[in-house]
């Protein structure tokens, strides 16, 4: 409650006080006595019903549809009355438009990107291609040149045996070469002018020992006639009789079945 | 109680409950002369946009708070209006701002529609009136009070007049705009 009873200082401070135009001390002691003073309450009320008519005595002014908007959306939108259609700015047309702009050249630069990846993609499988054939060449070449080393092993043992073949009636042009390495106990085996053969027959290069025939492999010739085998294992030179080559069905067999067309 | 406040009472007690339909008639009925208010003391017609939102969010959120033995609902959403614009105000530099209603950036009133016009103007004429019954001094210290948040100090620094005559000047312009108004203004 206030201590100040009501007086006429008061009533004149109040038109100050509604205006808030009172400084700091005078504003604490209004604001005191007020806090107890029904009479002050009550002309304070009239004093702000002046100032409310002085506030409306402005000129109004429409809120922009943004600012409505945004307003009514406060209280859920949907109870506001439509806002009604309007043309876009143009600030608002080259945004759309530079958004456009961005869009588009988003989806080319992504056609762009797509393009690459697959020409990327087909260069990938090319050289992965080349690569493989090149892979089957070094492993072709390499079984050559170890092929070749072992060629070379066995004519160059200074105790390396030559057995001349020499073509049969089925192949007359034909002839052959064996060449045995006592010290490596393998053999290599040349065959020139041989004619190509059917579908499921084969070339089969034998040794005989003993009296009997024994398989050292079979083999195919190439357009020039030419084929050749290495035989490893092979037992004492002395004991050989003989090499003969015959025509046998593909794959080979145990014992020599077809015609003979080589021999020596 | 006339018609029309007896009607902004009853929105206001909607507005309370979180009545959207209430909310969208009070900012109809009274958005117009916020803003208006709000243009006249920030001279910025975004800035007075801005705190027209700001004032409006108050009403939907704190409606509940509305004393209707202090003031009338629109006494209320203008004096809330007024106070945040006088608050905007102080927070700029004074001597900026008085360059910036010189070069033009005033807001332009635009006309609104329906009663709100209608009544703008009688009470336009009315105040008017009552404004002209008092001395340009009179009228330049309440205008500066009101619109632009100044106390008496302010006031007569900014008039270079003495304090007891600014204070003068205010209550017998207060009191005479009291004699002058009519009744049909309440």
């Amino acid at each position: 409650m206030s201590d100040s009873p009501h007086s006429s200082r008061f009533e004149e401070l109040l038109p100050a006080y509604a205006l808030s135009a009172l400084d700091a001390a005078e504003l604490r002691e209004m604001e005191e006595h007020l806090a107890g003073c029904e009479e002050c309450h009550r002309q304070l009320r009239l004093w702000n019903l002046d100032l409310e008519s002085l506030a409306a005595s402005v000129e109004p002014v429409a809120p922009s549809e943004t600012t409505r908007a945004r307003i009514l959306r406060l209280a859920g939108g949907g109870t506001a009355p439509a806002v009604p259609p309007r043309r876009l700015p143009g600030w608002a047309l080259f945004a759309a438009a530079a958004l456009l702009a961005v869009a588009v050249w988003g989806v080319a630069g992504q056609l762009r990107l797509q393009g690459v990846l697959e020409r990327l993609t087909a260069e990938r499988d090319r050289l992965a291609s080349q690569v493989e054939s090149l892979n089957r060449d070094v492993a072709q070449a390499r079984d050559e040149a170890r092929r070749t080393g072992q060629a070379l092993q066995v004519v160059a043992d200074r105790e390396v045996r030559t057995v001349t073949l020499a073509g049969l009636e089925a192949a007359p042009r034909a002839s052959g070469h064996t060449y045995v390495s006592p010290r490596s106990r393998g053999a290599l085996f040349y065959a020139h002018d041989l004619p190509a053969l059917p579908s499921g027959k084969t070339y089969e290069l034998w040794y005989i020992a003993g009296g009997k025939a024994v398989a050292a492999g079979t083999f195919s010739v190439d357009p020039q006639g030419m084929g050749n085998v290495k035989v490893e294992n092979v037992p004492d030179v002395a004991s050989i009789q003989a090499w003969a080559v015959t025509i046998e069905p593909a794959g080979g067999v145990p014992q020599p079945t077809g015609a003979m067309v080589l021999k020596g | 109680m006339d018609a029309r406040e007896e009607e902004d009472l009853q929105l206001m007690s909607r507005v309370a409950t979180r009545d959207g339909v209430a909310f969208t008639r009070l900012f109809e009925l009274h958005a117009p002369i916020t803003l208006g208010l709000l243009s006249r003391i920030l001279a910025r017609r975004m800035e007075a946009e801005e705190v027209l939102q700001e004032v409006f969010l108050q009403i939907w959120t704190q409606a509940d708070r509305y004393d209707a033995s202090r003031s009338t609902p629109r006494g209320w959403i203008l004096m809330l209006a007024r106070s945040r614009a006088l608050d905007r105000l102080r927070r700029r530099d004074a001597s900026r701002r008085r360059e910036e209603v010189v070069g033009g950036e005033q807001a332009a009133a635009v006309p609104p529609v329906g009663t709100a016009r209608i009544e703008s103007a009688e009470r336009q004429t009315q105040v008017a009136s009552a404004l002209k019954g008092l001395s340009p001094d009179q009228r330049r210290c309440i205008e500066l009070a009101f619109f632009e948040g100044l106390t008496h100090t302010q006031i007569a620094e900014r008039l270079e007049a003495p304090l007891g005559t600014v204070k003068s000047r205010i209550l017998l312009g207060m009191n005479k705009l009291r004699q002058t108004l009519s009744a049909p203004l309440r």
